[in-house]
């Protein structure tokens, strides 16, 4: 293995691929972070979206209707879920856990029977994402590796985490939003009604969760494969609480999964045992998080 | 005497409002002048901090109407009642720690410029506003790690930002040092003067007496009495509370014994500052109440908690009975004979989610009569605690009711009487009628007295002064973690342990 510029530009440009519906599904749930929900069930939405999309596309051949029920579908299921975490007090993991299983087996169900297979749908009938022209770049090779065969929907998940910034510190809901994560109690009393925000704000991580699913089964490879999240959800949650539900934050902290990630797809070429490769980016988030955790004690300690 | 106009601004006509079989508020009128500053008193579950909600539109009474300025309005949430023009400051602040003095202010009607919060132009309209009603204060500063007054402050000023003509204040001084309280009563009476009609939920009569106009009483939820504070006296008030004259606690003359709890050298420091506790020598003997007379924050919570083996020291030592116990855990403290009524009942003292017998016991579960091989022995619990809500008269419904759902001073009687209860050799009760009502005053004193007389060592420490004075066989002055004077019973004033307090030498 040759390590030289142009390997480094595969291994960003995997790694942009990698984090991006990692940084969808991690905006969301640090801006239910920000409302002090603990929103496990991202991990079944993103999948919900996932499966949508696939679908949609299997029926209209339509990469926009496709991404339109991503989002949709996973809103609604997550509203849902905000629904019972907030207005019914349910315990948060609970809800969430329940969602995940519940969508797991009814994705693995529905694909039987919608598409009669077992395991994974692949067709060349699907429409993926458009790709984003890079040809203007012809003349830099290096940039063209780095930024080529990308989606417009990658490019726009950078775009998102810099909106929600200026959303969430500069507009007058997104300090709300932060508000009731700090005091709910303290919000509702000055007439804010908290439950409604939560409650949308549970949606909206939902809806984004969707445009990470559909990115993760239309991006690159047109596929659907039994969980194919896969805990990508979980991965965007501790990415999430490593970037400290800060949306520029969380773009940092999935750029890290992602990079391990495609660290793990490049190493399957290599001498080590594939199992050992695919445990890669869960051994980092178990990694990353103890670290942080450690130093978020020693800094109460202080 | 400010010129006050008999003008009515609001009306609550008949307020009823049940929680189950509990009456909170049984027919309650309260009427309410322009520019007066009206005193509700009464002791704790009078219904008074009800009347208020149901005001503040957090609760929705069973029957009754509101008027203001004669005509009637329906307040079903806080949005309303601020849109009203009622503002409250509430007993618990309700503020965002992280967030700017601005920012807490203006919250719910924010300036916008497009799209975004006009921090700037709200930072500005603070400054204004804090300046026009002479409260000073930074608007740019967090609210994190500001002393309780400035806090309150914030809470005033954001009454204010929203225009209220009506402003409550609910328990307002019971978390205040007394130069905080001075401030504060100076503040209504000025905000009097401006035009703002004024509302103070309060038991603390000699407050009453200085800034309200007139006092309306409540006992057991019903309204019982209206008095002029020009005609009336503190021992009036008291007595319409309470229903019944309060006797002095006398307290018995007794010889103290030997010492049972001493401490030497005690000494505790924190990474850059000053030492939080500076070679601490202090003792208790038997039959004896010493109180620890400081202004809160100079090392006394530091200094029990040390004790109790809730922090560890740097160095000293704690003889319980001659046996050391520096750095134990709380469990073998409280096994040598300690017992402990902590300075927060919700926060030390009991979890607010357990049960009135699970509180009753906590603690203590562990001794053969609770418990026996890891189980509960309930029936045994059940009897203890219906035994102790009897003996100190804890209003509660039921021994299976959730703690958070006593008043503050049930609660605390509650807590009083499992410490009292165990029957330890030491008691050390810090704050031990913090915002709780005369009458509940009253009757914990009466029980550390009885302590005292029935050869305990007891510790006491209180930011009250007059509580000191009152209780204490000898007082320890404690200031910046250092002893600052030591006086027998009648030895010293009230000015003089005041001057000690704040750091003047010994005189």
């Amino acid at each position: 293995m040759n390590i030289n510029a142009n390997y480094l530009a595969v291994v960003f440009n995997s790694t942009i691929r990698m984090m991006t519906p990692i940084l969808f599904v991690g905006l969301g749930s640090a801006l239910c972070n920000r409302v002090f929900i603990f929103n496990i069930g991202l991990e079944g939405t993103m999948l919900t979206g996932a499966f949508a999309a696939i679908v949609a596309n299997y029926y209209t051949g339509s990469i926009f209707i496709s991404l339109l029920a991503a989002m949709i579908s996973a809103m609604i299921v997550s509203w849902i879920a905000g629904i019972f975490m907030v207005k019914f007090k349910g315990a948060m993991l609970v809800v969430g856990v329940s969602i995940n299983m519940l969508i797991s087996g009814l994705t693995t169900f529905l694909m039987q029977i919608i598409f009669g297979v077992k395991g994974a749908y692949v067709s060349t009938d699907l429409v993926p994402l458009h790709k984003t022209d890079v040809s203007m770049l012809k003349q830099w090779p290096i940039l063209q590796t780095m930024f080529g065969s990308l989606t417009y929907l990658d490019f726009f998940a950078f775009i998102l985490a810099i909106i929600l910034y200026f959303f969430l510190f500069r507009t007058v809901t997104g300090f709300r939003m932060r508000s009731v994560g700090i005091n709910k109690i303290a919000a509702q009393s000055l007439g804010i009604n908290a439950d409604r925000l939560q409650i949308g704000t549970v949606a909206f991580s939902g809806l984004l969760s969707g445009i990470g699913g559909c990115l993760l089964t239309m991006g690159g490879v047109t596929m659907f494969a039994q969980n194919i999240t896969a805990g990508r959800g979980y991965i965007a949650m501790a990415a999430a609480t490593l970037g400290a539900a800060h949306p520029l934050g969380v773009v940092a902290g999935s750029a890290f999964f992602g990079f391990a990630q495609s660290m793990a797809n490049m190493l399957q070429n290599s001498s080590i045992s594939s199992q050992l490769t695919m445990a890669l980016p869960y051994l980092a988030t178990i990694l990353a998080l103890a670290i942080y955790n450690f130093s978020q004690i020693r800094r109460h300690a202080q | 005497m400010r010129n006050q106009s008999n003008d009515v601004i609001l009306r609550m006509e008949n307020i009823v409002k049940c929680y189950g079989n509990l009456i909170a508020n049984d027919n309650v009128s309260l009427h309410l002048n322009r520019g007066e500053i009206l005193a509700v008193i009464g002791e704790n579950g009078a219904g008074k901090t009800t009347l208020m909600k149901v005001l503040y539109g957090l609760e929705h009474p069973d029957n009754g109407d509101i008027y203001l300025n004669e005509k009637k309005i329906q307040i079903h949430n806080a949005a309303q009642a601020i849109a009203n023009g009622i503002g409250m400051v509430q007993q618990h602040f309700m503020l965002f720690d992280p967030f700017t003095v601005t920012e807490n202010i203006v919250y719910g009607k924010e300036p916008k410029k497009g799209l975004f919060f006009d921090l700037k132009s709200a930072n500005q309209t603070i400054s204004e506003l804090s300046r026009k009603f002479d409260l000073p204060l930074n608007p740019t500063a967090k609210i994190q790690g500001m002393p309780v007054g400035l806090r309150q402050r914030v809470e005033i000023l954001k009454v204010l930002y929203q225009n209220a003509d009506i402003i409550v204040f609910d328990e307002p001084t019971a978390v205040l040092t007394p130069q905080e309280v001075h401030e504060l009563l100076n503040t209504m009476k000025r905000l009097a003067e401006a035009g703002k009609s004024i509302i103070i939920v309060t038991h603390k009569l000699n407050e009453v007496m200085e800034v309200a106009d007139r006092a309306m009483v409540m006992r057991l939820g019903k309204h019982v009495a209206d008095r002029n504070i020009a005609d009336t006296s503190i021992e009036e008030l008291s007595f319409l509370m309470v229903g019944r004259h309060l006797i002095e606690t006398e307290i018995p003359k007794i010889a103290p014994g030997k010492d049972i709890l001493r401490i030497n050298n005690l000494c505790l420091t924190r990474e850059g500052s000053v030492p939080v506790l500076d070679h601490i020598s202090i003792h208790v003997d038997a039959g004896e109440i010493v109180g620890i007379a400081g202004v809160s924050g100079n090392g006394q919570s530091d200094l029990v908690q040390c004790i109790f083996g809730l922090q560890k020291a740097d160095s000293g030592q704690i003889l319980v009975n001659g046996k050391d116990v520096f750095n134990r855990t709380v469990k073998e403290v409280r096994n040598s004979g300690m017992a402990m009524i902590p300075e927060d009942r919700f926060i030390w003292g009991s979890a607010a989610q357990a049960s009135v017998a699970e509180t009753a016991i906590m603690g203590h579960y562990e001794k053969p009569s609770f418990s026996r091989k890891g189980f509960l022995n309930v029936r045994t619990i059940r009897e203890f605690a219906g035994k102790l809500i009897k003996e100190f008269s804890v209003k509660a419904d039921s021994i299976a009711q959730k703690t958070s759902s006593l008043s503050g001073g049930n609660a605390q009687k509650l807590i009083v009487a499992r410490e009292i209860r165990q029957n330890t050799p030491i008691l050390m009760a810090c704050e031990p009628t913090r915002g709780i009502d005369i009458g509940a005053i009253q009757f914990v004193h009466d029980r550390l007295v009885e302590k005292r007389s029935e050869g305990a060592a007891v510790l006491l420490v209180s930011s009250e002064l007059s509580e000191i004075l009152k209780l204490s066989d000898r007082i320890y002055v404690i200031y910046e973690g250092k002893i600052n004077g030591e006086f027998k019973r009648g030895n010293v004033s009230e000015e003089e342990l005041g001057l000690l307090m704040v750091g003047s030498k010994k005189l």
